[in-house]
């Protein structure tokens, strides 16, 4: 318990009361909900730092973008009153696709298009199914930009903190979360070095070296407002 | 690289040093591109010391690596102040980025590749990245699709059938495919291509000919997809588009009339003109 006080201490949140072995499924709609809602505040948070990373081997617009298509994703959430979560990412990842340009938008709205029709209509689920709505995400983003570990992409992000994700399964959700954050933001840090071979970064070959990919910075955050979902309890439950 | 026999070894070797320090790593020692190349230390050294001299490469004082030398950046504006397709298409491809408001490129297909010789930036007050210089795999660009299907059938059939690298899920990578859609593009005057080379971007390009009719390459309009191609290109940017392309033509002494009809007839109209 010690330990767990000190976790929830770091992360700042009150942590454990969800997500144990033998609960009910710990997710729904109120979960994914927490999590468009943080992410876009993460986001918005971030927007200059995720300009100023695509200034440097895009076209300067990827904060920009993702933080408009963030924002309509939560008036989404905002008017979406009884929708399963599945549906709820559904929709989000629509928005997405409408509303962000660049290749964020194809590539985030997919993911989460493909995440909301893995949960189909069920109203609560457990880790194993966010899991494999996560890996379903990530499906998505390699069907339609077919790149690779290593090619300094947003998969660069997803790839890790997935495998972290499977690994730690046993661990709880939160933990599991935990440590899915953790292996996102190590994968972000690690595409610095990286040549792009996809992309318009591609284009620019050795130019794209010594910057962090913006893709692979705004999945790390993703993952954060993930962590935060899961350990954050709401005040009215 | 086919027939070697009249060529001279020691001038295809400081090539291939050249490329080698342009590919990847910016700086390389003595031994690394002996190794990369192949080849003894000491050649390498009096290649890098004749490349030095002409200012082709130069030496990190304080590593001893190669690096490219700025006698390159020289050669490389000649090639393109030479370029006659380039050299023409400047004030065309202003006018076609001010009438459609979107980026415009031109480019001419080399081997397997399309060289983007000259970039338009779209009018507007983005920050966007000059694309002079950027080589992009010919199928997964409309410029090189466009450029493409005007070749003859044998250079057709060779572009075809060749390695098609996989840039994105949406790139064609399909010879039977490819060559479907070059037929397509023939027939409807301009090619397309959205996702293709990057995630998010589309481009709308038609071929450039010469005198004789043949292709010297192409320019298109390039932009995020759900502006340059919604649903499809609009029939308005692709009328700017096929009338500069004409023009354009013109001035590179294509005869008027349709270009590129006296090879491949188009088994249908043009579409959008």
């Amino acid at each position: 318990m010690r330990l767990a006080k000190v976790t929830a201490v770091t992360t700042g949140v009150s942590a454990g009361r969800r997500g144990r072995r033998g609960a009910p499924p710990p997710f729904d709609a109120a979960f994914v909900a927490r999590w468009l809602r943080g992410s876009a505040a993460e986001i918005a948070a971030h927007r200059d730092f995720l300009t100023q990373l695509d200034a440097a081997i895009g076209d300067a617009d990827h904060g920009v973008n993702m933080d408009r298509g963030f924002a309509a994703v939560v008036s989404v959430v905002a008017a979406a009153d009884g929708l399963s979560p599945g549906e709820l990412l559904t929709q989000a990842g629509a928005t997405l696709v409408l509303r962000v340009g660049g290749a964020a938008g194809p590539l985030y709205g997919s993911a989460l298009r493909e995440a909301g029709r893995s949960l189909g209509e069920a109203s609560a689920f457990g880790l194993p199914e966010l899991t494999s709505a996560l890996e379903d995400a990530l499906a998505g983003i390699v069907k339609l930009g077919a790149a690779e570990e290593g090619d300094k992409t947003i998969v660069d992000a997803w790839t890790p903190a997935l495998r972290a994700l499977r690994d730690a399964r046993s661990a709880g959700a939160v933990a599991a979360l935990h440590a899915a954050r953790v292996a996102a933001d190590e994968g972000a840090a690690l595409t610095t070095p990286m040549e792009a071979r996809k992309g318009r970064a591609s284009y620019l070959g050795a130019r794209s070296v010594g910057h962090q990919d913006p893709g692979a910075a705004s999945t790390s955050l993703l993952f954060g407002a993930l962590e935060r979902a899961a350990a954050e309890v709401p005040p009215d439950r | 690289m086919g027939d070697r026999r009249d060529t001279i070894q020691s001038v295809d070797r400081a090539a291939r040093i050249l490329k080698a320090l342009a590919a990847g790593s910016p700086r390389l020692g003595v031994s690394e591109l002996g190794e990369r190349l192949g080849l003894a230390k000491t050649t390498v050294h009096g290649l890098l010391r004749t490349l030095e001299r002409q200012d082709l490469v130069e030496q990190d004082p304080e590593t001893g690596k190669y690096r490219l030398g700025p006698e390159l950046l020289q050669l490389g504006n000649a090639f393109l102040d030479h370029h006659e397709l380039r050299g023409r298409s400047l004030v065309w491809a202003d006018t076609l980025a001010e009438r459609v408001g979107e980026a415009v490129r031109v480019g001419v297909l080399y081997g397997r590749r399309v060289l983007v010789v000259h970039h338009v930036f779209r009018p507007d007050d983005s920050v966007q990245i000059l694309e002079v210089g950027a080589s992009v795999p010919w199928h997964a660009s409309a410029l090189g699709k466009v450029h493409a299907a005007y070749l003859s059938a044998d250079r057709r059939r060779t572009l075809v059938s060749g390695p098609l690298q996989r840039l994105t899920g949406r790139t064609i990578v399909e010879p039977h495919a490819l060559a479907l859609a070059l037929e397509e593009v023939a027939a409807a005057g301009f090619a397309t291509e959205a996702h293709e080379a990057v995630i998010g971007e589309g481009e709308v390009a038609a071929a450039v000919f010469d005198h004789r009719g043949h292709p010297v390459g192409a320019i298109g309009v390039v932009g995020p997809v759900e502006r340059v191609l919604p649903a499809g290109p609009s029939a308005e940017l692709v009328v700017a588009l096929t009338d500069t392309a004409k023009r354009l033509s013109w001035e590179m002494g294509a005869r008027r009339g349709r270009p590129g009809t006296v090879l491949h007839p188009g088994p249908r109209a043009g579409v959008g003109g």
